[in-house]
């Protein structure tokens, strides 16, 4: 398990490498800067990605894999942001939207993407996996837990969505929205799809 | 492969060793603890079943001896015989002889019992206070002792299942691989792929004989179920097994089990008649119960026959209407093996009064859902003053199904073959729009028909199942599905082959959702919904 981890973060690193070099080095300088100032202090590693305008984050140990999205088999009679089962390597995982899950509005689309691809974040879950659909290639991001606000005041003005936000880091100009992956299908949302 | 009875024999020798290497064990712990009462009911008991096991396959020595060593550790339990170094050489020497009998069941000179030691046990147990006459020197077995390990393993039931999920996944790659090979067109990957493809066959094979245990084994508990049901309702009640050779997964027989039980117990308390009540009517005073078993194809087939009342339909048409299932015109007009369906709907009862054995409160409906959570089938047909009949047609094993594969909106799908009846193609004229529904004549019956694109795919407002407008083209395939004695035309936009499937169980969170058994992977990589005919039924009736 301790290898496979590490060899994912290596892939998740080099896929930030390829695409997006100038954030990655933003982003090491910036782990490394947190790391000199309080090496005892603790950091967590974030996959960043983005849904609609804003940047949301979930901890590395919950993200299994990022992978091109495969094609994916829709499933008639589950709701719309249950996107479908993909194969993904032999393993078929339900495949979610969270735009469409939180009623995100998407982002219109950058001239230099690529319509026709996306990511899928394979997701650990305590007792499964999922996927989830990214537009942009996500991103790996460490930072100092003390960047993260766990309880923002404005948590208790939304209701609903407050579940899954374990908190808000700030970097830089950047606002991250950090979500718990494990209580983003609650029980009773499992029990909302039976229908 | 080996046959049945030389399978029985190997288990037999094996579990009979296995006694008696606990016997020599308990014995030697007996011999330095005497007042030990549980290690003497320990050695009683196992002597008492290697008694009835060997009686039961027909080895009366082995029998014979057990019931003498028996009877004289009943002694020594009962401080009618002491422990005495006498009586402790006996009776080592008589489990020695056991073990001598049991080794050489399959040995090429059998073993005759020594009838010096045989006399010197019937002394020790006879002559009880007496035990002046001399015990004759007997020939030791033990010189000849050799160490064996048993040929038998036992293993946990979820290790084959872990290994049958194992195998298969393997075959889904094969699939692929043997796809692939074909695509590609290379001549030695083609030899590999299709040796591979034998191979995997055979371990398919082989791991599901060895999940295979004979129906017997759940069968031979009924004869007493009935005794108690039948003793405690005052009824008189004849059990007639057949087919306990049948084979079937362990499994699939553990989740049949309370079904079984709950059906045998409904055929005795509202089936079969008080002895009098049968007399009047005309039959022989004593009920009948036949439960068998018999192999089709590639399911086993149960079936519970009773020569009781029957069931009364009326009854079960006003029961329909007081519980508001169905409205009273319309319970009239159903045909006699739709009413019999309802007995299989949740909260549907019948009966009158709790007894302790049936009637509190689980029905039917119980045993139809674990029958479709193993993916089979269950009839019922009933003469008033005749009789029922129950019958469940159960897949041998739950990983490989036969299904037909088809695609709908460009999305494969496959449905198990234990739920198809057959497979038409019908002109469009053909099909008729009847109030809300289409209905098409398929063999001299009028079949209620769904077009399963718009089943599944129009949003729930814009359904319209009985316009044929929606249909594409002129000829329409259907398959027809059968559920709780209904019959149902699935329209699907294209038909493929029939082939073998692994149905792989949907990961959470999607496990909860009923219109899909699972999701199978075709030789192309590509994903196939399998859909679950009970679930499909019932949406298609609540959206009807």
């Amino acid at each position: 398990m301790k290898d496979k981890s590490k060899k994912k973060e290596e892939q998740l690193a080099a896929d930030a490498v390829t695409t997006s070099a100038t954030d990655v080095q933003e982003i090491s300088s910036l782990a490394e800067a947190t790391k000199s100032t309080a090496a005892a202090e603790e950091t967590i590693h974030l996959i960043v990605f983005k849904l609609g305008a804003e940047e949301y984050g979930i901890k590395i140990e919950q993200v299994k894999e990022v992978t091109v999205t495969p094609s994916v088999t829709r499933m008639p009679r589950t709701p719309d942001f249950i996107k479908g089962v993909a194969n993904i390597r032999g393993d078929i995982i339900a495949i979610m939207d969270l735009e469409e899950r939180f009623g995100i509005r998407p982002a219109p689309l950058t001239s230099d993407q690529n319509p026709n691809i996306t990511y899928t974040l394979v997701i650990e879950a305590r007792d499964y996996s999922i996927g989830v659909i990214v537009r942009e290639v996500p991103q790996s991001l460490n930072l100092s837990m003390a960047k993260i606000d766990k309880a923002p005041s404005f948590l208790q003005d939304i209701n609903i969505h407050a579940n899954y936000i374990e908190g808000i880091a700030k970097v830089n100009e950047r606002l991250i929205i950090v979500l718990d992956m494990y209580k983003i299908l609650t029980q009773d949302e499992i029990q909302e799809l039976k229908s | 492969m080996k046959s049945r009875e030389q399978e029985y024999k190997e288990i037999f020798i094996a579990e009979a060793l296995e006694y008696f290497d606990a016997l020599n064990r308990l014995i030697s712990e007996l011999e330095k603890r005497p007042q030990d009462d549980q290690v003497l009911a320990e050695i009683f008991r196992m002597l008492h079943n290697l008694k009835a096991n060997a009686k039961a396959i027909g080895y009366l020595q082995i029998s014979d001896l057990s019931h003498k060593l028996e009877t004289a550790f009943g002694l020594i339990r009962n401080k009618e015989l002491s422990f005495s170094d006498e009586v402790v050489g006996v009776l080592f020497d008589g489990i020695d002889m056991l073990g001598e009998l049991i080794g050489n069941i399959d040995g090429e000179f059998p073993v005759e019992p020594d009838q010096v030691l045989l006399r010197n046990l019937d002394i020790i147990v006879d002559s009880l206070s007496d035990s002046t006459i001399e015990l004759a020197k007997v020939q030791k077995f033990s010189t000849s002792r050799n160490l064996t390990l048993s040929d038998l393993i036992y293993i946990q039931i979820r290790k084959l299942d872990h290994l049958m999920n194992l195998v298969g996944e393997l075959i889904i790659d094969r699939d692929r691989i043997l796809s692939l090979s074909r695509e590609l067109d290379h001549d030695e990957l083609k030899q590999v792929s299709s040796h591979l493809y034998r191979i995997t066959e055979e371990l398919q094979y082989s791991v599901m004989d060895a999940r295979l245990v004979s129906i017997g084994t759940l069968f031979n508990k009924f004869p007493r179920v009935v005794r108690d049901i039948a003793n405690a309702e005052k009824k008189e009640v004849d059990l007639e097994l057949s087919g306990q050779d049948i084979q079937i997964d362990r499994n699939i027989l553990q989740i049949m089990t309370d079904s079984l039980l709950h059906l045998v117990r409904n055929a005795i308390t509202h089936g079969i008649e008080k002895p009098a009540e049968r007399e009047k009517s005309g039959k022989p005073k004593t009920g009948n119960l036949e439960l068998s078993a018999r192999s089709d194809r590639e399911s086993v087939v149960i079936t519970l026959a009773d020569d009781g009342k029957g069931i009364d339909l009326k009854k079960v048409r006003s029961a329909a209407v007081q519980q508001r299932m169905v409205s009273a015109d319309v319970a009239e007009d159903l045909p006699d093996s739709e009413v019999f369906s309802f007995l299989f709907e949740p909260g549907f009862s019948m009966a009158k009064e709790v007894t302790e054995f049936s009637g509190r409160g689980v029905g039917l409906d119980v045993v139809k859902n674990a029958i479709d959570s193993i993916g089979g089938r269950i009839r019922v047909e009933s003469e008033k003053g005749k009789g029922t009949t129950f019958t469940l047609q159960l897949p041998t094993s739950i990983a490989v199904k036969g299904a037909l594969l088809f695609e709908v909106d460009s999305i494969f799908y496959a449905i198990p073959l234990i739920h198809t009846d057959s497979v038409v193609a019908l002109d469009k004229d053909e099909l008729h729009e009847v109030s809300d529904v289409l209905v098409a004549d398929i063999k001299g019956e009028t079949v209620t028909v769904v077009y399963l694109h718009e089943l599944l795919n129009t949003g729930e407002p814009n359904m319209r199942l009985g316009d044929k407008t929606r249909l594409q083209g002129q000829v329409q395939n259907i398959i027809i599905v059968s559920y709780n004695n209904r019959k149902l035309g699935l329209i699907v936009d294209k038909l493929y082959r029939q082939q073998d499937i692994v149905v792989k169980p949907l990961s959470k969170p999607l496990d909860s959702i009923d219109l899909y058994g699972g999701v199978t992977l075709l030789g192309t990589g590509k994903v196939c919904l399998v859909l679950d005919v009970p679930a499909i039924t019932k949406y298609f009736i609540s959206k009807r």
